[in-house]
């Protein structure tokens, strides 16, 4: 007879043990500022965090009671060997050094509306890396814009702080089938910049910036292209 | 010689190399190793202790927190297309919630377009089936409006939020593509933690000159779906 693999029971998940240092900790019926308190974690008591929602944390007391802890008055609790705990719920420190961003931006490029997305990577505080794509779309045509470029934030500490950026990258021009004998064209493009990033809250920012592309054609001149955008990011 | 200062001009070249890739190295949360002296250097810093303590100290496993602001979502509705009379639709969905106040949301939705009351009573045919494929993406900014929470009997009660949402994106339809701003309002309930029910009343606006005129359309939608939290 074949025996059959008896399964091994699933491990149980191991959740972060945090002991309560505040007087006491409030938990809410759901992740919001709104929803009502409906128990308090004493001082020294334990709780077990189960998951986290934005700045809000899930966690479970000794008496099995879960609820919502607000991840600023968690910040107050220490760690079984008694570290206490710290998480990066986003803030102004966090806008000048974060590792990633991502934002959506909307704008005009050449006469066209221009739609964009955008991910960056930070180097240092200073520089980053930034990759957008965007989609134009205009009157006469619409198009592609892929660009990979380096931006340099002069003062990131500042609320708004202002920045330059160099790179290059691919657009493809698709004119509208209005046209006569219409023909999808593809060329390389160079682009420097200046931009201003304002900080929101928790985690949000604002980004604006102006751009002039240069589109490297297979004419005898270069194309000049004006771009402005403006749009919502946010870093972690 | 020659092979010499070249073999020296490689080795700063690695040095500093080595050296910038501390660029990549610099988080702010980094915590620093803490510095462990060698019995050693104990001894010769500092006197024997009478007393030498045998218990190892453990290094403490941290469990990570687990992350759920990831929505994904598949969605089912009406799309009244402007002229085209109204049509089924089916959209995909993507949230991110940054805060517990506002959320980043992609979006892909389909329908086809039926027909204009002009291609019915006239008996022509305005656009070809595949131009008749509606398809549209748009990224948008949602706003939790009215957090609250919803009951259903004595002892369920599940949250719940009435957001507005704005996005930017395009549609393609018709043999052209335009740009388009998309308005309007959801509510999102939370049977458990990871899965979310929506009804969801948008307005998709382009700008388009496929009945002739060169006017706005509006394009309202509603649908609803479920998503679930990763």
């Amino acid at each position: 007879m074949l025996s059959l693999p008896v399964a091994a029971p699933a491990a149980a998940r191991e959740y972060l043990q945090l002991y309560v240092m505040q007087p006491y900790l409030e938990l809410h019926t759901g992740p919001g500022r709104g929803y009502p308190v409906t128990q308090v974690v004493g001082r020294g008591e334990s709780v077990e965090v189960l998951m986290r929602r934005t700045e809000w944390f899930k966690v479970r007391t000794e008496r099995g009671v879960e609820g919502w802890a607000r991840g600023s008055e968690l910040l107050l609790a220490q760690q079984a060997d008694g570290t206490p705990f710290s998480f990066n719920l986003g803030d102004r420190a966090g806008f000048a050094d974060h590792r990633w961003e991502t934002g959506i931006m909307a704008g005009n490029y050449a006469g066209a509306s221009m739609v964009t997305f955008y991910q960056a990577l930070s180097l240092t505080e200073h520089l980053k890396v930034d990759l957008h794509a965007g989609q134009f779309l205009g009157n006469l045509s619409n198009g592609y814009v892929f660009d990979v470029g380096l931006t340099h934030v002069f003062m990131p500490q500042w609320r708004v702080s202002p920045f330059v950026s160099l790179g290059g990258g691919y657009e493809r021009v698709e004119p509208k089938a209005t046209l006569a004998a219409p023909t999808d064209s593809s060329a390389q493009n160079g682009y420097i910049g200046i931009g201003a990033r304002c900080y929101l809250t928790r985690r949000l920012f604002l980004r604006g910036e102006y751009l002039s592309y240069e589109v490297f054609t297979n004419n005898n001149s270069n194309e000049v292209k004006k771009e402005w955008k403006v749009g919502l990011a946010f870093f972690y | 010689m020659e092979s010499r200062s070249g073999i020296l001009l490689l080795s700063v070249a690695v040095m500093l190399g080595c050296s910038g890739c501390a660029l990549f190295h610099r988080h702010r949360n980094t915590a620093a190793a803490p510095v462990q002296s060698s019995p050693e250097a104990d001894a010769s810093a500092a006197p024997p202790s009478v007393i030498e303590p045998t218990v190892q100290r453990r290094t403490l496993h941290v469990p990570r927190i687990r992350a759920s602001n990831v929505e994904l979502g598949a969605y089912f509705g009406e799309l009244s297309i402007q002229d085209f009379g109204a049509q089924p639709v089916k959209v995909l969905r993507a949230d991110y919630h940054v805060t517990e106040d506002f959320f980043f949301q992609a979006a892909y939705g389909y329908a086809k377009a039926g027909k204009t009351s002009a291609e019915i009573l006239g008996g022509y045919r305005l656009l070809s089936d595949a131009e008749r494929r509606f398809t549209y993406y748009n990224l948008s900014l949602g706003y939790n409006f009215l957090p609250g929470e919803v009951f259903i009997g004595r002892h369920l009660a599940m949250s719940s939020s009435l957001y507005l949402i704005a996005g930017i994106g395009a549609v393609k339809f018709a043999g052209d593509q335009n740009f388009t701003v998309n308005f309007g309002s959801g509510f999102r309930v939370l049977p458990t933690d990871w899965l979310s029910i929506h009804i969801d009343v948008q307005d998709l606006v382009f700008r388009s000159d496929v009945t002739g005129v060169n006017e706005l359309k509006n394009n309202l939608q509603a649908t609803i779906g479920a998503a679930v939290f990763f």
